[in-house]
């Protein structure tokens, strides 16, 4: 309803989705299982949901570059703070826009499917559903939602090679994903994980209807809240190739999200740090 | 459905088979993957100020009287600084500068939107003090539980409902709230302030949103994981408490469903827009500053000490109710349905028009002023579609219609992003008969030029 609504929310899906889903890799111990003869690809996609989840509330800065036929077209920047839910282990997320400079101050919530967008000048919070969450090109986002073995049901195509977002090729598992929920995104998705230390490699992202929405490249690992992961995810636009998202993460630091943020009546009592 | 389902099930099977079995194609990911990254050392600041300059031409067609420029400059600040750990200052300003034609003639309308200290004892503890925008309700369109909406606006620069949200006076208020894990609580008290209201362009007219005291209590409760309605309590030194309710809910993946809703003992709003004509004479001064605004022509009496006169108290329900459908292709769509039981219904109205001229301006400018319906019941449809046809090009458009005498209000708005400067283009109209709700206000197609920059 906002004027901006739809452009914020669709980079917001962006960051909600790909932003979290870089917080939390899997671990090098579930390297040892993907080594193994039988690779059980529900047990890798569990392992990589339990390092998505620390124990901690966290928080980060998400930068994000569009690029249209190899020229920038638009920037952005969010604060982001999740902090996952006990039980389902799903994050929750508050979310501030820090540019441009048309949306500084407004907030999204993502608590489960309650979604709240809220615009600081009107004071007006308005709820939203999943699918306007994803409105606009710009929604590359939620290329993997945080527990994916919860809403997927994984199985091994291949072990095969694939290049990352470096263009060095990594020896990795093929795995195919396919929605067990109808409230996810996307109803299938095709990833590749590096065989030796399980880093994501890349992903696809499919629709209902087999057309590929978006693929997804993640590089630059480095440690960070104590493991090591991508810091930059570059998002290719299914429909349109030109259309090229780079999301840079950074400021990861552990911050305590009090579980009174994640509502409604504390959208209009934020205040930016 | 089953059906459907069957078929999306062979669907999916299908594609998989298709990802698997068939060859891959190249991947041709090079161009991509070779474009620059992001800078670390480029890391965004965090401001917590926003500044906008808006500049708008407006023509607008005056029925039988040919056609009517303005232009318009407006300066629009929000800030939420720290001042302290727990300690915050919130303000929201705007300026409008109207003119047509001679610059000279220009006329400064300031709205102090908001001016308040926000304290933070403890987590979940906020106690605020100053001029607050206290905004309630879930609807779009009318907003029955949005109590402190009366007599909140200065002036109007777009008839968007976002914008009369936007551009609105807060009132002097005590607020407290807590917050725990699925919940709040808010009390708030709005004193009276022995000021009249001010036309005065740098006023804060106090005045006017602090005619009498006033209160209001909520509470939030979730009930289940995405349910969490509002229950609400408001009342004024004069008049009898109002409850509300605000009630969301979602429908599969794509639609949110909406109601919103208050009840009490009132007077009907004929009876108090004829217990306080002086809102006539005070908007009367007001239409004259932005060439948007309704007109109201309408002769006024003299300007008595506000007053307010209960007489005749029934009880009055509210309700706007709704849904958002948003499709695939970035096409949001509202449509809700509002009703006032304060409102004239179909025989009151049509008594009102076709008598006394002079009651039928005082009533048009009140309910005006209280953010009212005129009559009983309006349907009002909004639709939003981000990236039509190109990147970065939006278009809204909404149409309010009076389904008592049929009138109706078409707004509609394209706009471009850059990535500090928005264009906007803009038209209206308003359509009905000479004395219906829209037809009466007599200017007709309006067309708008905005440029927006942001800082």
């Amino acid at each position: 309803m906002c004027k901006s609504l739809g452009r914020w929310l669709a980079v917001n899906a962006v960051i909600a989705g790909l932003a979290v889903a870089a917080a939390g890799l899997p671990p090098a111990h579930a390297a040892d299982a993907a080594a193994d003869a039988a690779v059980d690809a529900q047990r890798i996609l569990a392992a990589t949901d339990a390092i998505r989840n620390p124990n901690h509330s966290f928080g980060l800065t998400t930068t994000l570059i569009e690029y249209h036929n190899g020229h920038e077209t638009d920037t952005s920047a969010l604060q982001v703070y999740a902090k996952a839910e006990q039980g389902s282990g799903q994050y929750r997320n508050l979310i501030r826009f820090a540019a441009p400079a048309r949306d500084v101050n407004k907030l999204m919530l993502k608590n489960g499917n309650d979604l709240w967008f809220y615009d600081p000048s009107s004071q007006a919070s308005v709820r939203i559903s999943p699918r306007q969450r994803l409105l606009g090109q710009a929604a590359n986002g939620d290329v993997l939602t945080v527990n994916l073995s919860k809403d997927y049901h994984a199985e091994l195509i291949g072990e095969e090679d694939a290049e990352d977002g470096d263009r060095v090729l990594r020896h990795c598992h093929h795995l195919g994903l396919t929605a067990t929920s109808a409230d996810v995104t996307y109803n299938r998705i095709e990833m590749w994980i590096d065989r030796d230390n399980n880093h994501p490699v890349k992903s696809k992202f499919y629709a209902e209807s087999g057309q590929l929405l978006k693929t997804a490249y993640y590089r630059r690992y480095q440690r960070e809240l104590e493991v090591e992961r991508p810091t930059e995810t570059v998002i290719i636009d299914g429909l349109d190739r030109q259309w090229v998202t780079i999301m840079r993460y950074s400021d990861y630091a552990w911050r305590e999200v009090p579980e009174s943020w994640l509502q409604r009546d504390y959208l209009p009592r934020f205040k930016p740090e | 459905m089953v059906r459907s389902l069957a078929l999306a099930s062979l669907i999916s099977i299908g594609g998989w088979a298709h990802a698997t079995g068939a060859p891959q194609p190249p991947d041709d990911d090079a161009a991509a993957l070779a474009l620059p990254g992001v800078d670390s050392a480029a890391a965004p600041t965090h401001p917590s100020a926003s500044l906008l300059v808006e500049g708008a031409f407006t023509e607008a067609a005056q029925r039988g009287a040919g056609n009517a420029d303005a232009e318009r400059l407006s300066l629009d600040v929000n800030d939420n600084s720290r001042l302290a750990s727990t300690l915050s200052f919130i303000i929201g300003d705007r300026l409008d500068v109207d003119w047509a034609g001679a610059w000279n003639a220009a006329q400064e309308v300031n709205t102090l939107k908001q001016a308040f200290l926000s304290w933070q004892p403890q987590a979940g503890l906020l106690l605020d003090a100053g001029r607050i925008n206290a905004r309630q309700g879930v609807a779009y369109g009318y907003n029955p539980t949005d109590f402190f909406r009366a007599d909140a606006l200065r002036t109007v620069d777009s008839l968007d409902p976002n914008s009369l949200r936007d551009d609105r006076l807060g009132t002097v208020m005590l607020r407290g709230e807590q917050l725990w894990n699925g919940g709040a609580a808010t009390a708030l008290y709005a004193p009276r302030i022995p000021a009249k209201p001010s036309s005065a362009p740098l006023s804060p007219d106090f005045g006017t949103t602090n005619t009498e005291g006033r209160w209001l209590v909520s509470l939030t409760q979730r009930l289940t994981a995405d349910f969490s309605p509002q229950w609400l309590l408001f009342g004024t030194d004069s008049g009898m408490p109002q409850a509300g309710i605000d009630m969301t809910a979602l429908l599969g993946s794509s639609t949110v469903a909406y109601l919103e809703a208050s009840i009490g003992r009132s007077p009907s709003l004929l009876s108090q827009a004829l217990a306080q004509p002086a809102l006539a004479q005070s908007l009367s001064s007001l239409s004259s500053l932005s060439s948007l605004l309704p007109p109201l022509p309408y002769p006024s009496s003299p300007y008595p000490a506000l007053t307010p006169v209960p007489q005749n108290d029934s009880l009055h329900t509210r309700v706007s109710t709704g849904f958002t459908y948003s499709a695939p292709n970035k096409l949001s769509v509202t449509v809700e349905y509002e009703y006032d039981g304060a409102a004239l219904g179909r025989g009151g109205w049509n008594a009102l028009r076709n008598g006394s001229l002079e009651e039928y301006g005082v009533y048009r400018n009140f309910v005006n002023a209280q953010q009212e319906l005129p009559t009983q019941q309006a349907v009002f449809v909004y639709a939003s579609w981000n990236d039509l046809v190109i990147r970065h090009l939006d278009a809204t458009a909404f149409v309010r219609v009076d389904l008592v005498d049929r009138s109706r209000l078409p707004w509609s708005e394209l706009r471009y992003h850059w990535s500090h400067i928005d264009a906007a283009l803009r038209w209206q109209d308003y359509v009905g008969g000479a004395t219906t709700d829209y037809g009466a206000v007599p200017t007709g197609q309006t067309w708008q030029l905005v440029l927006d920059y942001y800082l």
